[in-house]
C-alpha cells in the first residue's frame, strides 16, 4: 500500500503537505527531542563529569573526568564497584527467573482461554487485570500478602509450614538449599576469585527470598499483557492447527510442540525481547518496596542510578550506571534477537507495533 | 484557500502549545509553596504529628513576631527532597540536618556555614557543635540531640522473676537477662538492624570506626569482639531483629509485646505514648562492655541554605527555634534533648524518667562525619542484616576497606 | 483446544468413540479446574487487598485472610482522606487528563503526517521515532531531571505533564492505523477543495475511533501509573500525585510502623479508576492490547 501511495502522489500537486507535514510532526519532535535525545546527551556529559549536583552541569566549575565513574563501577575495586556487582548479580537471577517463567505462563493461560469454553471472557479479564494496575499498588498488596503474619505465611500455616519473613530475608536460595545439603560454608575456592568485586560464593547465592517476591510479583503482572499477545497469535494460526489436527491421529501436546510452538516462534521471540528489556530496568517496585535491602538483595542498577545521583550527590556515578544498564539492554537484546531470529519475517508493521506500545508494560518497567 | 489558512493556524498553535506551556513552567517555579521573594520554606522531616505540629506553631508564632512568612513542608523523603532542592537551586530557605548527610552537602557548596551568623552559637553543647563541623566551619545549628538506652518492659520483667537489682551493667549480665526474658512468642532484646544500635556494642567493647587521630579503625579486634557478642545472641535466639520480627523498628517490636527489651533513643518516649499507651516500661542506661560504658548519640540541627533568597531571615528563624523556650517545648511535644547548655538543668527536673538517656550523653560516640560516610554505614547495615549467616572478621573487613578511602580525604 | 475441535470435526481421529467422549469431559473438567484455581490466583489477592483496607491494624494482622472483616471499619479511608490524599489524587487527575488529551491530539497529527503527507524528511522522523522508543525508560530517569531543571520547569505542573505529552508508540499506531484507511474519501474532499488539517480533522480522524480509544487506554493506564518521571520531576509535596505518594507511604516514608490498612486503602482507591476504565472497555482493552500482533 505504501507504493502505491507514494506513486499515487507524485503525479498530484501535493505541495502543501511538506509545510502542513512538518507541522504535524512538529509537536512530537519538539517533546521527543526536548524529552528523549536532549537529555540523553546531557546525561553522557554528567558519566564523564565530576559535577555533585550544585549548579548548571555545564557550568566552568565542573571538570571533565574521562572514564573515571565508569572505572570506579567497572575496574576499581571497592564500594561503588561492590554495589555495581551486586546490583547486577541481583538482577540476573531476577531476568533469569522472571522472563522463562512469565514467557511460560502467559503461553500457557493464553492456551487454557483460547479454547472454546464457557465464560472465557471472565478468565482473560481475570488474568490481565493485574497488568493494568500499577506496579505501586500491587507492591504494596504483596508487602502485605508476604509480610511476617500476612496472608501467604498463613496458607502456608494451614499444611503446617512456617514461612519466612520474605521481604526481611536476606538469603540466597540457592544458598539455602546448599545449607540443606549441609554446606553452609564456602568453599575457598569461591571466596577467592571475584567479579565486579563480588566473590564467586555470592554470585552463586541466587536470588534472596526477599527478591523472589517481586519475581512472583512480575510474573502476576506481566503475564496477562504477554497472555493476549499469544492469544491473538494463536488466534491467527487457529486454522492451521485446526488442519493438523485432522491430517493424523497426533495427540494434542504433539500438535502443540511439533506444530503451534514452531508457529509461535516470532511471538516467543518478541515477548523475551520484552521480558528483558523490561526485567532489566525494575524500578518501581524497588522504591516503592524495599529501596535495596535487605542486605541489598535487592538493590538492581536501576535503583542505584537513582540513589547514587539523588541520595548521595554522585551524580556523575548515578548517569554511568544508566549507560552500562543501556548498553547491557542493547547488547543482550541483539544477542537474543540472532539467537531465536524471526525467520519468517514478513515486515508487517503489526508486530513491531505491538513490541512498541506494550514495552512499556512488560517487566518491571512502568 | 480559507481552509488552508485555518489549518495553518491551528497546526501553529498545537507546535507551539508546547512551548507556551513550558514557559509556563517557570511562572509555578517556586520551590515550595512560598510566593514571593523572601517568604521562608521550612523542610522538616518529622517522627510523627506531634513533632510537626509543635515546628508548626513555633514557626507560626515567629512568623506573627517578625513578619516575615514562612512556611513547614514536612518531607516524605528528606534526603531526596534535599538533593532535589539543592541541585535545582530552589532548595527550602532551613531544613533538618542530620549529622551523616551534612559533610555531602558542605563539601559541594550546598550548606551556607551558619555558625559565623548565630548569636546564640556559644550556648550550644560542644560535642554536637563538633557533629557538625566540616573543615573548620559550622554548618548546621544543633537543634536537639538523643542517645540509646536500653528500654525495658515492667510486666515482661517482674514475669521473668527480675528485680531492679538485675538490671544489667555487664555484657554477661545482658545475655543472660535476654535469655532470662524469651519466652515462645517473645525474644529478650530486639532492635533494628543497622549500625545506629549495634554501635553502641562497638562502643562498649572499646573499640569505633575511626579512631582520635582520624584513622580507620573498623577491623580492630575491640570491633570484633562486639560483633561476635551480638552474633552469639542471635545465635542462641534471645535477640532478634526488627525486621525479623516483622516490625519496622525495635519501638514497634517492644510495643507489640514482640521483644521485652528493645535499645532505642528519646523518640521511643513519643512513640510508646502515641502507639502504645499501655505498656509500661522503664528506660535504663546501656550495660558497659570490656571498654567501658557507650552509646551513640545523634544529632539533629537545623541547616541554611547557600542559595537562600533570605539567608537572614532564615538564620534569625534558626535563632528563635534553637533558643531555651523553644527547646523545652519541643522537648516536652516529641521527647528530645535540648542542644543548648541553658537548658539542661530544666530539662532534667522535668524529665526524671529519661535520666538515662541524658547520662548517656557523657560516653556517647558520634557518627564520624566524613563526606561519603553514609554510603559506609548503609554498606555495613547490609551486612548486619544477614549477620547471622556471615563472618563478623569478614564484615568488619570490608567496612575498613570502605572507610579507608574516606579518612584520606 | 484439540478436544473441542474434535467435535466440530469429522471422526478422522481414529479412536474408540465412548474413550474419546470420556477423555473429552475429563480434560474440559481438568481445564476448568485450572483456570478456576488460576483465576483465584489473580484476583484474591485483590478482593483481600479491599477487605483488609476495611480492618483495624490489629485485626487485618491476625487474620490477614479473613475477606470479611470481624468489625468492619473505615478508619483507614478517614485517615487517608484527612491527609495529603484528596491532594494527590486531584493531581493524579489533572496530569492524566491533560496528558491523554495531548497524546491523543499530538499523536494523532504526527500519525497523519506519516501516514498521508509527503514531505522532505518524513523517513528521516520515522526512523528517529523508532530509536527514540529502544531508550529505556530508566536510562532518562537523571537526565531528565537534569533537562527539566535548566528549563526551569523542574517542580511544576508543565514539568510533571509536558514530558509524557507525546509516545513515539502511540505516533505509530496511529500511522498503521491510518494508512488503513482508503485514500478514495479524502482524494473525494480534496477535490471538494478540503484543506490538510480539514481532510485530518473532519474527515479522517471521525473514522478512526477504535485507533483513538486505544491511544486514550494506553496513555490513561500510562500517565495514571507513572512513577519514576514523577518522583524526579517535583518535590513539592503539592504537586505529588498519586503513585509517588502511595509509593512514599509504603516505604514508611510518614509513619512509623507497618500501618497496613492505611496502605492497602491507598492502592485500593488508586486501582478504581484504571479498573472502571477497564471494565468500560474491557473488549476494546483486549483487542487493542493483542489485535496489534493480528494486523
Amino acid at each position: 500500500m505504501a507504493t502505491m501511495l507514494s506513486h499515487a502522489r507524485r503525479h498530484r500537486p501535493f505541495g502543501r503537505d511538506a509545510m502542513a507535514g512538518w507541522l504535524f510532526v512538529l509537536p512530537v519532535i519538539i517533546v521527543l527531542g526536548l524529552f528523549l535525545v536532549l537529555p540523553v546527551v546531557m546525561a553522557a556529559w554528567v558519566s564523564v563529569s565530576d559535577w555533585t549536583g550544585r549548579g548548571s552541569p555545564f557550568s566552568s566549575t565542573v571538570n571533565f573526568v574521562g572514564i573515571d565513574n565508569y572505572r570506579d563501577l567497572l575496574g576499581e575495586p571497592g564500594l561503588a564497584q561492590r554495589d555495581f556487582g551486586t546490583s547486577i548479580r541481583n538482577n540476573v537471577y531476577y531476568v533469569l527467573l522472571v522472563v522463562p517463567t512469565q514467557t511460560a505462563v502467559a503461553l500457557f493461560l493464553a492456551v487454557l482461554v483460547n479454547k472454546r469454553i464457557k465464560s472465557r471472557g471472565f478468565f482473560r479479564t481475570a488474568f490481565y487485570f493485574p497488568s493494568v494496575t500499577s506496579s505501586v499498588a500491587i507492591t504494596v498488596l504483596f508487602l502485605f500478602l508476604f509480610s511476617a503474619s500476612g496472608a501467604v505465611n498463613r496458607m502456608l500455616s494451614f499444611i503446617g509450614l512456617r514461612g519466612p519473613n520474605w521481604f526481611a530475608d536476606p538469603r540466597g536460595i540457592i544458598h539455602i538449599g546448599l545449607g540443606w545439603l549441609g554446606v553452609d560454608q564456602p568453599p575457598a575456592a569461591l571466596t577467592d576469585g571475584s567479579l565486579l568485586g563480588v566473590n564467586w560464593w555470592e554470585w552463586a547465592s541466587g536470588p534472596s527470598v526477599a527478591m523472589c517476591v517481586f519475581i512472583v510479583l512480575a510474573v502476576f503482572t506481566t503475564s496477562g499483557t504477554f497472555m493476549l499477545l499469544f492469544l491473538s497469535a494463536l488466534q491467527n494460526i487457529q486454522a492451521e492447527i485446526e488442519e493438523a489436527a485432522i491430517v493424523d491421529g497426533t495427540t494434542g501436546w504433539q500438535r502443540f510442540r511439533l506444530i503451534t510452538l514452531p508457529m509461535l516462534r516470532p511471538t516467543i521471540a518478541t515477548v523475551i525481547t520484552l521480558g528483558l528489556v523490561g526485567t532489566w530496568q525494575v524500578f518501581d517496585q524497588i522504591y516503592t518496596g524495599t529501596r535495596g535491602g535487605p542486605a541489598k538483595t535487592t538493590l538492581t542498577p536501576a535503583y542505584q542510578s537513582y540513589s547514587a545521583s539523588f541520595l548521595n550527590q554522585n551524580w556523575g556515578q548515578g548517569a554511568a550506571i544508566a549507560f552500562v544498564l543501556f548498553a547491557i539492554i542493547v547488547v543482550l537484546t541483539a544477542v537474543q534477537r540472532s539467537l531465536l531470529r524471526e525467520r519468517d519475517n514478513d515486515g508487517k508493521p503489526g508486530r513491531v507495533l505491538s513490541t512498541l506500545s506494550f514495552r512499556r508494560n512488560a517487566g518491571g518497567d512502568s | 484557500m480559507l481552509h488552508r489558512r485555518r489549518w495553518i493556524r491551528l497546526s501553529v498553535a498545537a507546535a507551539v502549545a508546547v512551548l507556551t506551556l513550558s514557559a509556563c513552567g517557570s511562572g509555578f517555579d517556586s520551590a515550595s509553596g512560598a510566593d514571593t521573594p523572601g517568604d521562608l520554606t521550612v523542610l522538616i522531616g518529622a517522627s510523627g504529628d506531634a513533632e510537626t505540629n509543635a515546628v508548626k506553631s513555633a514557626v507560626a508564632a515567629w512568623s506573627a513576631q517578625s513578619g516575615t512568612k514562612a512556611e513547614v513542608v514536612v518531607a516524605s523523603d528528606l534526603s531526596q527532597q534535599l538533593s532535589q532542592g539543592f541541585t535545582s537551586g530552589r532548595p527550602a530557605d532551613l531544613f533538618y540536618l542530620s549529622g551523616e548527610t551534612m559533610p555531602g552537602f558542605a563539601a559541594n557548596g550546598a550548606l551556607e556555614p551558619v555558625g559565623e551568623r548565630l548569636a546564640n552559637v556559644g550556648d550550644f553543647h560542644d560535642a554536637i557543635k563538633a557533629s557538625f563541623t566540616y573543615k573548620g566551619k559550622l554548618y548546621a545549628a544543633p537543634k536537639d540531640f538523643s542517645t540509646l538506652g536500653l528500654v525495658i518492659n515492667r510486666d515482661a520483667w517482674a514475669a521473668a522473676g527480675l528485680t531492679d537489682a538485675d538490671i544489667p551493667t555487664t555484657w554477661d549480665q545482658l545475655a543472660a537477662v535476654a535469655r532470662k526474658l524469651t519466652t515462645p512468642g517473645r525474644v529478650g532484646l530486639s532492635m533494628s538492624p543497622e549500625f545506629a544500635r549495634l554501635g553502641v556494642f562497638l562502643a562498649q567493647a572499646g573499640g569505633w570506626l575511626v579512631a582520635p587521630d582520624g584513622k580507620a579503625v573498623a577491623d580492630s579486634p575491640e570491633n570484633l569482639r562486639a560483633l561476635e557478642f551480638v552474633k552469639g545472641m542471635l545465635a542462641d535466639g534471645s535477640l532478634k531483629f526488627s525486621s525479623a520480627l516483622g516490625a519496622g523498628w525495635g519501638g514497634e517490636a517492644f510495643g507489640k509485646g514482640l521483644a521485652a527489651m528493645t535499645i532505642e533513643g528519646n523518640w521511643v518516649v513519643g512513640a510508646l505514648k502515641n502507639d502504645f499507651p499501655a505498656i509500661s516500661y522503664r528506660v535504663a542506661e546501656l550495660p558497659a562492655g570490656p571498654g567501658g560504658r557507650g552509646t551513640m548519640q545523634f544529632n539533629g540541627g537545623w541547616g541554611v541554605a547557600a542559595d537562600s533568597k533570605n539567608k537572614d531571615a532564615a538564620v534569625k528563624l534558626v535563632e528563635y527555634l534553637t533558643n531555651t523556650d523553644r527547646q523545652l517545648a519541643f522537648a516536652d511535644a516529641f521527647g528530645v534533648m535540648p542542644s543548648v547548655k541553658s537548658a539542661a538543668q530544666q530539662w532534667k527536673t522535668k524529665f526524671p524518667q529519661q535520666a538515662a538517656f541524658l547520662a548517656g550523653g557523657d560516653y556517647a560516640k558520634n557518627i564520624p562525619n566524613l563526606v561519603g560516610i553514609s554510603d559506609v554505614i548503609k554498606d555495613f547495615n547490609s551486612q548486619i542484616e544477614g549477620l547471622v549467616t556471615r563472618d563478623p572478621k569478614a564484615v568488619l573487613g570490608s567496612v575498613q576497606r570502605n572507610l579507608q578511602p574516606l579518612v584520606g580525604k | 483446544m484439540t478436544t473441542t475441535l474434535r467435535t466440530a470435526m469429522p471422526a478422522a481421529v481414529q479412536v474408540p468413540k465412548r474413550s474419546g467422549l470420556v477423555r473429552r469431559q475429563i480434560a474440559t473438567s481438568c481445564t476448568y479446574a485450572a483456570l478456576v484455581v488460576l483465576a483465584g490466583l489473580y484476583i484474591l489477592p485483590f478482593l483481600i487487598d479491599v477487605a483488609n483496607s476495611f480492618k483495624s491494624e490489629p485485626d487485618a494482622a491476625a487474620d490477614p485472610l479473613g475477606l470479611i472483616p470481624a468489625t468492619a471499619t473505615s478508619a483507614a479511608y478517614q485517615r487517608l482522606f484527612q491527609a495529603d490524599f484528596p491532594n494527590w489524587f486531584k493531581n493524579s487527575v489533572i496530569i492524566t487528563v491533560t496528558v491523554t488529551a495531548g497524546r491523543v491530539f499530538f499523536d494523532c497529527l504526527a500519525g497523519y503526517a506519516l501516514a498521508r503527507l509527503s514531505f522532505t524528511g518524513r523517513r528521516v522522523v520515522f526512523a528517529l521515532l523508532i530509536a527514540v522508543m529502544a531508550v529505556p525508560n530508566v536510562v532518562l530517569l537523571i537526565p531528565k531531571f537534569l533537562v527539566l531543571n535548566q528549563l526551569g520547569m523542574y517542580d511544576s505542573y508543565a514539568g510533571l505533564i509536558i514530558p509524557l505529552l507525546v509516545d513515539a508508540a502511540g505516533v505509530l499506531i496511529m500511522k498503521t492505523f491510518f494508512e488503513s484507511i482508503p485514500t478514495a474519501v479524502e482524494e473525494a474532499a480534496k477535490i471538494d477543495g478540503a484543506g490538510t488539517f480539514r481532510r485530518f480533522w473532519s474527515i479522517v480522524l471521525p473514522m478512526s475511533r477504535p485507533a483513538v480509544i486505544t491511544i486514550v487506554i494506553l496513555s490513561f493506564q500510562a500517565s495514571w501509573n507513572e512513577l519514576s518521571h514523577f518522583i524526579v520531576a517535583a518535590q513539592d509535596p503539592e504537586l505529588t500525585p498519586l503513585t509517588k505518594g502511595v509509593a512514599q507511604l509504603a516505604s514508611g516514608a510518614l509513619s512509623s510502623g507497618t500501618q497496613y490498612p492505611i496502605k492497602l486503602a491507598g492502592a485500593a482507591v488508586m486501582t478504581i479508576p484504571v479498573a472502571v476504565l477497564f471494565f468500560v472497555f474491557q473488549r476494546r482493552i483486549m483487542n487493542a492490547a493483542g489485535g496489534a500482533v493480528k494486523e
